[in-house]
This record gives C-alpha cells, structure tokens and sequence, in this order.
C-alpha cells in the first residue's frame, strides 16, 4: 500500500542553509497493517507525516501509494489523492468550531465531487459512539469526543489508509485509550493506519514500528503477527 | 463542488459570524444605499423640473419669439425690451411660413398694482392676442376666455388667474366685478384654470390676462410686443420653421449682413434638452461619489477578508488535508466576498429606495426610482465583492497547509 523508497527533504532555513530532515528513508507498508511511526521531537518523523500524507513530496526518492508515484504529482492532483485515499487525524482534532460534529463529518465529501450524504456522516457518528452529538458545535464536545469525530471526519471519503498525527497527544489517558481501541477496531475491520507518536505506550497498540532517529530509520520492529483480517 | 453547495456553504459560514459580516457589509450598504436614494431623488427633482417646464411652457410644439439679440435672461418687460418686434410681424409670420399653425401676440408687464377694493396684488399683466389660449391649451375654471370681439373693440374685459382671484376676490365670485389694473378699469370675465408650479416651485396662477390691442392702446401705450408664440403644425419641423422665421423677420425689419438679429428665436425643446443635460451632469457626481463610496466598502471587505484568511489558516489547512484544491479554497474566499457584497448591496438598495420614497413624499414630490441606476448599483456591488475579494482569496488559496496545520 505505501512504498517509501529512498525518501529525503531537505528544507531551506532562514539564511539559505540546507537542514536536513530525512535521509534515504524506505520502507514498505501493506494494506491492512496497523504502523507505527515512533521518533523523538525532531527526529523527521513529522516531515515523513507530510510526505505520506501527500502534503508534502520528497526533495528526492520515491514515494508510492497505492501502486502510484505520488511524489510527482502536482498540487492539486496531490489534493485529489488526500481526498480519496487519505484520512487524516490530527493531535490537535483541527475540527471546523463553527460546524456542528456532522458537518465537520461531511466535510471530506465536499471535495470530490459527489452528492452530499448526511446519512452516511450520521452513520459514520454512530460508529464512532457519537450519534447523540450530532448537531453539537465542535467547541460543545470534549477532547475525546472531538478526536472521535475527527476519525469519523477521516472515514468520510472511505480511504484505505488513515494518517494519524499524535492522535492522543492532547487526551487525558482514559479518552487516549478510547481513541486507541477505535484504532484498533478500525485495523481490525482492513484499514492501513499509519500512526505518528513519541509515546511507547501508544506505540505498543501497533503491530510494527518504525523508530526514526536523526532523519533515518533506526530500526523496524514487527512486535507481533498480521491477525487476519 | 457544486456551485449550489459552494454558496450554500460560504452562506453558513457568513451567518455564523454575523457581526463580522455585517461591518463587512456596512461600506458596501453605505455606499449602494447613498446611490439608489441620490439617484431616485435626483430622478424623482429632474422629472418634476420637466413638469414644471412643461406647466410654464404649456405646449413644446412652439417657438418663442423675444426682440433683442441673445438671450435675455429672466422675464422680459415692456420697459425693459427693444421695442423691435412689432404687431404686423404676427400675421405675417402666420401667413408666410409655412408648417405654422398660429402666432399669438404677447405684451407683458410685471410692475402694475391690481387692486379690487382695498386688496391689491402685484401679478404678471400678459395683453395677449385671442388665439393664446388655443396655443397653450390654457382652460377657465370659471367664465369665458378672452375673444376675437373683445379684441377688436380694445374691450376692458381680463381674465384672471387662480391666485389673482384668491387675493383680491378672497372667495367672492369675480365673475362680473371689475377690477383696477394701473388704475384703468377692467371687468373680469373669466378665472383661469389653476396652472401649478413653474420652474423653482413658483405659483404660475400670479398672472392675467387682457386682450392684447386693449393692453397696447389703453394700459402700455406701446406698439411693440415681449414675446410672439408661434405654434406649429409639426413640433419635429421646429429646427426648419425656426430658421424660416429668422429669415422673413429679417427681410421684414430690414436687416442686411453683418448686422446681427435684433430678435432672438427660441424653442422650449432646446430649453428642455438644456435641463435634462443639467440633470444628467448632476447625476454623473452624485453616481461618482456614491461609486466611491462603494470602492471604499470594497477596501473594507477586503482588509476585513484579509483579517478573515490569516484567522482561519487552520481552517484552510484542515480543507486542504481533506482534498480541497487551492482552487477550492480561492472559490470559497470569492464567494464569500461576492456573496456578502452582494447581500450589502441589496440591503443598500432596499434602504435607499426608501430613503428615496420617504425624500419624495417629503418634498410632496411623486417618488421615482432610476431603474438604470438600481441596476447599476446590483452589478456594481457584485463587481466590487468578486475585484476586493480576489487578493484574499488568493491569499487563502495559498496558505500552506503544513505551516497551517502545525501546532
């Protein structure tokens, strides 16, 4: 599903000096695992967030999603692939706070292109344990309750994989391991999910992880077998 | 997206936050309201200025006839004009060019006391010829007009405007009574229908009447005329009819080039296109002053979309993460704009309509709406929401997600 061959970026800092994030990163992931991206602040692992987000492309190597080099594409063909393959959580749940829970839900659809279907973002909520808060603003909800709308935002457009960016970074530990079991029934029903963090608690729901020191993969652990999806 | 959801969405997103849509508004309704409403009232005054031409003038299918070259400006009086244009010129005009209907005579004077008892007013005095009141279509409320017989026999008989009536006659029935024109006796034998207001609000019923030799032998003592009316059979021939005039008048007072004419032809078309050109240059400032007004709502939807864009980069970089292209984002940003420009615009519209009503009925004027100018004012505002928004949409559409979603 993902192919990380030999991934660099390599920004510009202020006065014109290159810093480098990553250096020939690869991996590959397959459909259906459940990954963990592991580093320390610093470490590149958020630029690698961006390159496999699709909102970002490598200043050299390879990147393909899906069977397809998605490091070449331009901007809005980039944006096309967020919208059909990508969902995206974020540490800081970044819901829309003047839309209720199911408009932050639909918000996906509106880009691609199809007719608007409520009751699926309804669905979606109920899936997520939250249909009684539909019509709630984002700012009414708590922080576990926003980050569950968030991933029903995120299976809006059905994506095989989901991208998450320190999803429980901002929970208190109860609605972290809430947040977490939602992953792992998500993983066990086939998505990809690809899941950034520095915690190893967070770390240990996954079946691998890749620890990214200094720009570089410094090791890919398997901690336990694929259960069949 | 589809247009419908695209505007549906920026709607939602105006409406939740209605303070800031309002004061984005604001210039823009300002501005749109000041136009309709300058416009309708300048509209609603440049009509009833017509009107009132209309009413002083009586027909447009005439010529005015005044002695002396140029213009003159303000009413000629007897004592106060070239006592070149004659009696004979009249009939001659009548009978020698042709597409003329009728020529009436006019001597006025406006410095006679009229007194009827112990009341005196100080009217227009017109000795006019029996055919002027078929030239102007004036009618009596009361009486008769002034006839071919009276003329002839330099009759003392006077018709009488409505205001000439109120004040000496103050509800008593003129019809009968004679009155004292500079001391000489007059009998009234008619009371004018009542004419309105004239150019600048004034009364046109100050005025009368008396048959025109009656005036030149036993009031004026003048051979000469103030104004000769000629009417024509086709208001269209005017330009034609006007120049045949000069030319036989010429001939007739014996003028050979270089010398200038010592009479001077006027039309009341040419008087009337002159108001409406006035009109017309006073509407171009108030529209440009209400256009820049408008301008300035613009800049201020702008500087407030800006605002907007840099507060809701998340927004942005959460749209982008979700598939939104920049084109997306730069539509939602215009149509916001536009949207908000328009609704101000329409908002302005409604208000000054009604100023321009209110304004009107004040003045106790009929209320008209420059139907050109609402619709000018429609496009405009739509104009100045897709030109000010463009730059914040831009600048929206631009927003890095990463650096937006950061944090």
């Amino acid at each position: 599903m993902i192919e990380a061959n030999h991934l660099s970026r390599t920004y510009q800092r202020g006065d014109g000096t290159p810093v480098t994030a990553l250096r020939d990163v690869t991996f590959t992931i397959a459909a259906g695992e459940f990954v963990v991206i592991r580093g320390a602040s610093g470490s590149g692992k958020s630029s690698l967030l961006n390159i496999l987000g699709c909102l970002d492309t490598p200043s050299s190597g390879r990147y393909r999603l899906a069977g397809e080099d998605v490091s070449v594409l331009p901007d809005d063909e980039r944006s096309h692939v967020r919208s059909r393959r990508i969902g995206f959580v974020f540490q800081s749940f970044n819901l829309l706070p003047r839309a209720t829970a199911v408009e932050n839900v639909e918000l996906p659809a509106l880009y691609t292109g199809a007719a608007p279907d409520r009751a699926r973002a309804r669905k979606l909520l109920e899936r997520v344990g939250l249909a009684e808060r539909a019509e709630h603003f984002a700012t009414e909800l708590s922080g576990g309750e926003q980050q569950r709308v968030a991933i029903a935002r995120a299976l809006m457009n059905d994506p095989p994989v989901l991208l998450a960016d320190e999803p429980t970074g901002n929970l208190d530990s109860a609605a972290g391991e809430s947040v977490m079991q939602l992953f792992t029934s998500l993983h066990e029903g086939g998505r990809t999910i690809v899941l950034v963090t520095h915690d190893e608690q967070v770390a240990s729901f996954a079946d691998r992880e890749i620890l990214i020191r200094d720009g570089v993969v410094a090791s890919d652990t398997v901690r336990r077998e694929r259960s069949p999806a | 997206m589809s247009a419908q959801r695209v505007v549906a969405s920026a709607w939602r997103s105006l409406a939740r936050s209605k303070a800031r849509s309002f004061f984005m508004m604001l210039g823009v309704i300002v501005g749109i309201a000041a136009l309709t409403a300058l416009a309708s009232v300048g509209e609603a005054t440049r009509q009833e200025t017509l009107r009132q031409f209309k009413r002083m003038l009586g027909t447009f299918d005439t010529l005015t006839i005044r002695p002396g070259a140029g213009s003159t400006r303000g009413m000629p009086s007897l004592g106060s004009v070239e006592p070149s244009l004659k009696f004979p010129d009249g009939p001659a005009i009548a009978a020698g060019v042709p597409g003329v209907k009728r020529v009436a005579l006019v001597q006025q004077a406006f410095d006679l006391d009229v007194s009827y008892r112990d009341a005196t007013t100080v009217p227009l005095v017109l000795g006019v010829s029996p055919n002027w009141a078929d030239v102007r279509g004036e009618s009596v409320a009361s009486g008769a007009h002034l006839s071919e017989e009276d003329d002839r026999s330099l009759a003392r008989v006077t018709v009488i405007g409505a205001d000439v009536a109120r004040v000496l006659f103050q509800g008593e029935d003129p019809l009968g009574k004679v009155i004292r024109i500079a001391d000489v006796p007059f009998q009234v034998k008619g009371v004018m229908a009542s004419r309105g207001a004239g150019p600048g609000g004034a009364s046109l019923d100050n005025m009368l009447v008396v048959p025109v030799s009656t005036a030149s032998k036993r009031l004026f003592n003048r051979d000469y005329l103030t104004t000769l009316v000629v009417q024509l059979n086709d208001a269209n021939a005017s330009d034609r009819v006007a120049e045949d005039v000069r030319a036989l008048l010429r001939e007739r007072h014996r003028i050979i080039p270089p010398a200038q004419d010592d009479f001077t032809v006027g039309s009341p078309r040419a008087t009337l296109a002159q108001i409406s050109k006035v009109g017309t240059t006073l509407s171009k400032v108030v529209t440009g002053v209400a256009v820049i007004a408008t301008l300035i709502g613009g800049a201020v939807i702008m500087s407030l979309m800006l605002i907007g864009v840099s507060e809701r980069r998340r927004e942005i970089g959460v749209r982008r993460a979700v598939g939104a292209t920049r084109a997306d984002v730069m539509r939602q940003f215009l149509v916001e704009a536009t949207l908000i420009s328009a609704l101000g615009g329409a908002i302005g519209i409604l208000i000054g309509a009604g100023g321009a009503t209110v304004g009107a009925l004040l003045q106790k004027l009929p209320p008209a709406y420059m139907w050109s100018m609402i619709g000018g004012a429609v496009a405009l505002s739509v104009a100045v929401g897709i030109v000010f928004g463009l730059y914040p949409a831009w600048k929206a559409a631009n927003v890095d997600p990463i650096e937006a979603l950061r944090s």
